[in-house]
Parts: C-alpha cells; structure tokens; sequence
C-alpha cells in the first residue's frame, strides 16, 4: 500500500509540475522582487538607486495618506460587498421566482456585469453630473454635489460598482438555486413550513458555500478596486475616495517612486492574501462539515 | 492499432507542413515588427509621431504631416494619439520611455514634464538644431520650460494660459468693467446674481477637482496674493500667511455658494460647458475655450469676453499660468536627423499659422499674434498676446510631477473643509520635504 502512495504522489507532483512552475515564474517571482523593491529607495527618472531597508515600512506607520487611503479600501470593501451579497441573493430568488422574460432578465444582468469598469465609470459620471444628471433629476431636481463632496462620493462610488458586480453575486446564486430540487420544498410544505421558514432553513443553509465563493471573490475584487475611483474622482475630493491601489498607483506610476511605492503594494498584496487565507480555511471547514 | 497510429502520424505531419510555413511566415512577420522600421539609408524612412487628440473641428495635424513628406521624400510620419488626459499621457512616457527602444520617435509633451525628461535622459539634445533667432521668436517663457541644465530640449509647439471670461452682455447691464481684483469679483457676482434673481446661474466657475488643474488654479491664488508655490531654495510656501490667504479665498468661494459647490469635481470640460449653457457669470479656463463658446450654436456666442485673472490683496497684478505642449526627440530615436526636422518643421511659423487658424491653438511664436490674416478670424488674439506675455509658468523642476501629486488631495482638502490652509500649508511642506530627501 505505501509504496504505491509513495508513486501516486510522485505522479501527481509530476502532473502538477507544469502549473506550479508556471505560477512561481508568473507569481512567486514578481511578489519576490517586489519585496525586494519595498526595501529600496528607487527613483529611476532621477538615477536615485539604494538600500533603504525598512524605512519605507516606517515611514507608512506615519502617513496620513496611507492610513486613509487604508480606511477607504476597507470602507469600500465592506460596504459594496455587503449589499452586493443581500442584493445579489434577492435578484436571484426574484429570478427564480419570475416565470416569463427569464432570459432578458439574464441578459440584462449580464450586461452590466460585462461592460468594463471604465466604461461603467464614463456612464456614472454623466448619470452623477450636477445639473444635468439623472440621479439629481430623479432625486426632484436636487442638486447633490455626487463627485465633489466628502461625503458623498464614496458612497457614489459604492453604488457604481454595486450596480457594476451584484449580477456576479445574483447569477451564482441563481446557478445554484436551480440545483435545489423542487422535492425538497414539496417535502417543507407537506410539513407546514412556511415561505419564509423556507428561505432561511432550505435555500440559504444551501447557498452557504456559494455565497462564501461569491463573497471571497467580491471581497478579493473590491480590496483591490481602482478603475471606479481612478476615472471618476481620481481619488478626490481630498483624497476621500483614494484607495490603496490608486495610492500605490499614482507613487509607481505617475511619480515613479518604485521603492516606496512596491511597499504600499506589498502591504495591498499581504491585506489580500490574508483575506483570502481567512476565507479559504472557512471554506475548507465547510467542506469538511458536507 | 499501431497501424492506426502511424497513419495518423503521417497524417499529421502531412497536415503539419502548410502550417509550418504559416508558422515561420507569422513568425518572420513578427520579427519583422518587432525589429522595426528598416534601417536608415534603404528605402523611406517612417517616423511615428506621438501626440494628444487636437480638439476641435478639424484636425490640422493630418495634412501638415502630408505637407512634410512631400517637402522630405523618404520620410514616412505616422501618427499615434495619446490618451486623454495628461496624467495618463504622462503615465504613458514613463513606461514608455524608461526601457531603451523607441515606439516612437518625436513626441508631444506638457510643458512641465521637459526637466523631468531631460534629467531622466529621455530626451534628444536640440540645443544645436535650432538657431538662437529662430527661438527668439517664441514667448520667453516658453523657451524657459524648454531649458533644462542650459540645454534646448524641446521646441515650443501650443501655447497656453490661464484667463478670465466674463459674460460681458451682464456686466454691460449692470454697467460694470471686468474685475481687477478678486474683492470686485466677488462683489459683482452678488450684484449680478441679486438683479438677475435666477437660480441657475452661478457666480464664478474654475477647476476644482483632485488633479492638476488644481494646482494650477492655486497657483494662480498664490501669485494673485503676491506670493508663490516654490522659491529659488526650493522652499514650498515660502510665504506661509500669503499662501493661507489665497487658499482661504478659494475654499470661501465654495463654502459661500459665490462658486457652485460642484467645482470641487469640476476639470475645465465642466465648467466650459456649464459657462457655455449661460448658467455662470465668470469662468477661469485656456484660450481654447474661446472658439467653443463663439461656435454659431453656442447659447453665449457673442456674450462673452477675456480679461486677465484678477489679483489679492497683497498682489501688484493677477497671472494666468502659462501651459501648452512642446515638440521633443526620443533619445534612441533610429532617425535623429529626420525627427529633429520634423520637430522644426511642426514649429515653424508657417505650421503654426496653420494650427492657428484652423482650430486656434496658439501660436508659440509671438509674430503671429500681429498676423493680420490670423487676426481677422481671431480678434482675441491681441488680447491673448497680451495675457500670455504677462503669464508665469509653472514651477520649473524636474520634481514638478511628486510636487503636484502631493499637493492635490491636499489642496482638494481645503477646498471641502476637511483640513484649513494653515494646515495643508504645514503638512505639504513636511511631506514634500520627506518625499525629496534624497533629491538636493
């Protein structure tokens, strides 16, 4: 028996060989040299090249900029995430629910979930314009400041990708819903279970594990969001909507400040992985209890 | 079975032939491409000419670039936009630029990214291509965000500068002059506004929003105050109780409703279109804004004028801040000669009287502002001459880029009342202090 273990894993290392090889040349090694990176003051526009060992790290424990920018990341996954997940679910049971224009309703919701991010940006921000927006319109004429004031951009912000990704959540809780078979609620209602006693003891009980899918992609997704905030308020106003991509982006990209700008990017990489590790073990807890 | 298989073998390597070629064809074709235009001396030559999408009507960029193959046989220019906005075209160069071959061979820059390019060592040397006369007939300041470390790396190409419209059909009526200072502003925003008792004009219109026409707006409050943003040490804020004032103003504007609450957000798109549908009284914006709000369809046409920014207090006279677009040489160019004539060429009097006249981008060279031809089409452009010559430029660092990544939220942050101007004044300075630690 064991030494036949021993050449199964020994076939399965080898079978696996080629994609592990192919995620550390593609992964491993970027996340590397961009730790690497962090630990160095790198300024190529200005031939500034040198060791700086932790400093970076340092200097982020102090800056405003980073310590917002982390609570904007945070506030944003949490929000979006959350109603995407409620709004999602209750598109699906709609979905189910609904006899004719299935499809359509499909379709639509496809729709949204396919257009790029910078495409849906483009569209909130004439649907945000002051005088000429339709949500001012449809709010009575109101003239909400959505993209220049604190407090409400984010939210702005939120209710885009919202609109943006609650189909992601709706479809793949609809694809699961249709493998609930009808027995099992034919069976709830001979025993006098009622419509809502079937929702929360029959289909969420069974949408746990999708749920937690959809979640951990959300979540994942909106922790390293970008493209909303980076067309629609370029992080403004004050810096109420600029997460740590867009933070890490602008030192990178726009100032060139490789060194400290791979040590936001690590703290972004290390907040994700961590994310996903929590999300993974509870996965892996669920499928033990199946 | 082993039959079967060898069958399908032959089979295979049969079919495997023609594909092979195709392989090789594809493959050479690629090298070919990656490899890049054939080298100098056999056959034409193409040059690629990256630039920003010209607004407007027409594009005149198309048929001068025709006139300059024709005047040059064997040399092919192509052309390439740019994206939209200037971060992005900027985010473009870096990445484009740091690694060693060259996409393109001249290109259109901001004027404030020239320093930076020039000490990263993007650019081609064009101090010896053009003769001192000829640069002597561009606006100074012009030539001076060209100058970096004594050497010429671009040639001015489009000039630009900030102004003040005003709809002059109200001030007529309330017989009042375009404000020389920002208290007159004020004041006949109120007077105006009080006797047209309409809601949906506005007082003041200018860019607001977390980017670099942010900064530019303050500094503009800045030099309006008598002060700056940077002094010859490199000292930001040199003048502290100056720069809070100015500052101040500007957050007064919005928090008083004097401008509307959406400036915040506002790029000068926004506010052009906001002032070109007569919902404002003035607007702070570049000369391009001219020509769109003159078009036959414009609800302001012929209601509207220039003047210069108006000035603070403790200021002798306001500035618009001077912008535009200079013409550079990649430095790894294949084609140094043919893109240094084009770069010439592109400058010339004769090509920007052209772009001129077609969709008013204006003229570096400061003869052409007395054009009479140009000038029947364009009866600003006196007045513009005039704006410009008293203009100031931007910083001229090669830090220019982190200075105004740092200030952005920052300054975005006094205009929503988030931090006060004492504040952003201190924790700027702090900031970019730290940012340019290794830098002096």
């Amino acid at each position: 028996m064991k030494p036949g273990r021993h050449g199964d894993r020994r076939t399965a290392l080898l079978f696996l060989s080629p994609a592990l090889i192919v995620l550390a040349v593609v992964t491993v090694y970027p996340a590397i040299w961009l730790f690497w990176l962090s630990l160095q003051q790198r300024i190529p526009v200005f031939g500034i090249a040198r060791f700086a060992g932790l400093d970076h790290y340092q200097f982020l424990t102090v800056d405003a900029r980073f310590w917002n920018a982390a609570g904007v990341t945070v506030a944003f996954t949490a929000a979006s995430v959350s109603i995407e997940l409620v709004l999602g679910l209750f598109a699906a049971l709609a979905l189910r629910a609904q006899c004719n224009g299935r499809r359509l309703a499909l379709s639509l919701l496809l729709l949204a979930w396919a257009l790029p991010a910078v495409v849906t940006a483009k569209l909130f921000e004439w649907l945000y314009h002051p005088n000429a927006g339709l949500v001012n319109f449809v709010l009575g004429g109101r003239q909400l400041n959505w993209l220049g004031d604190p407090g409400l951009a984010l939210p702005g912000l939120i209710l885009a990708d919202v609109w943006r990704t609650m189909p992601f959540v709706a479809l793949l809780c609809y694809a699961r819903l249709l493998g609930i078979p009808a027995e099992v609620y034919e069976a709830a209602q001979v025993d006098g279970a009622g419509r809502f006693a079937m929702l929360t003891r029959i289909t969420l009980p069974l949408l746990r594990r999708v749920l937690l899918i959809a979640l951990l992609f959300r979540t994942l997704d909106a922790l390293r969001a970008f493209d909303l905030m980076f067309v629609l308020t370029a992080g403004g106003p004050a810096g109420t909507t600029e997460t740590l991509t867009v933070y890490a982006y602008r030192t990178l990209f726009q100032t060139m400040q490789l060194g400290f700008g791979s040590a936001i990017s690590v703290v972004v990489f290390l907040l994700v992985m961590a994310t996903a590790w929590l999300y993974l073990r509870a996965l892996g807890r669920e499928e033990a209890r199946a | 079975m082993l039959f079967d298989c060898t069958t399908e073998l032959r089979v295979g390597a049969r079919r495997a032939a023609p594909c092979l070629i195709v392989v090789a064809l594809v493959a050479g074709a690629l090298l070919a491409a990656a490899c890049g235009r054939p080298p100098a001396g056999s056959g034409p030559i193409t040059l690629v000419f990256k630039h920003a999408k010209i607004l407007g009507p027409t594009d005149p960029v198309g048929d001068l670039l025709r006139k300059f193959e024709a005047l040059h046989p064997g040399i092919r220019v192509k052309s390439e936009s740019l994206p939209w906005t200037t971060d992005e075209q900027h985010q473009y160069y870096v990445v484009n630029m740091e690694g060693g071959t060259p996409a393109f061979d001249v290109l259109m820059l901001d004027v404030i990214w020239v320093p930076e390019f020039a000490r990263a060592g993007w650019l081609l040397d064009l101090t010896d291509s053009e003769p001192p006369a000829e640069l002597a007939a561009h606006f100074p300041s012009a030539v001076d965000a060209a100058t970096f470390g004594g050497r010429l790396w671009a040639l001015p190409w489009i000039m630009n500068v900030g102004l003040l419209y005003y709809r002059a059909d109200l001030l007529d009526k309330y017989g009042l002059r375009p404000p020389e200072t920002y208290d007159d502003l004020v004041g006949q925003v109120r007077l105006i506004r009080a006797g047209e008792r309409d809601a949906r004009l506005d007082g003041f219109l200018w860019q607001g929003k977390q980017y670099e026409g942010l900064v530019v707006n303050a500094l503009e409050a800045l030099w309006a105050n008598g002060t700056r943003l940077l002094d010859e040490d490199g000292r930001l804020f040199p003048d502290p109780a100056r720069a809070e004032e100015a500052l101040a103003f500007l957050r007064m504007l919005v928090a008083t409703g004097l401008s509307p609450p959406w400036v915040t957000a506002a790029d000068e798109e926004l506010t052009r279109r906001a002032f070109g549908n007569g919902r404002a009284v003035f607007l702070r914006n570049w000369p391009y804004a001219m020509d769109l709000l003159q078009q036959p369809d414009s609800p302001v046409r012929g209601r509207v004028g220039i003047a210069p920014l108006p000035r603070h207090a403790h200021g002798a006279r306001g500035a618009g801040s001077t912008g535009g677009a200079h013409l550079g040489v990649h430095r790894h160019t294949r084609h140094p000669e043919a893109a240094a004539a084009l770069v010439r060429f592109l400058t010339s009097e004769e090509a920007q009287r052209v772009m001129a006249g077609g969709v008013a981008l204006n003229p570096t060279r400061m003869a052409l502002y007395h054009d009479p031809a140009l000038r029947s089409g364009h009866p600003n452009l006196p007045e513009i001459y005039r704006l410009t010559l008293a203009g100031r430029p931007r910083p001229v660092t090669p830090y220019y880029l982190m200075l105004s990544s740092t200030l952005q939220p920052e300054l975005s942050a006094v205009l929503v009342g988030i931090k006060s101007p004492r504040e952003v004044v201190r924790q700027s300075r702090a900031r970019m202090a730290h940012m340019l630690r290794d830098l002096r």
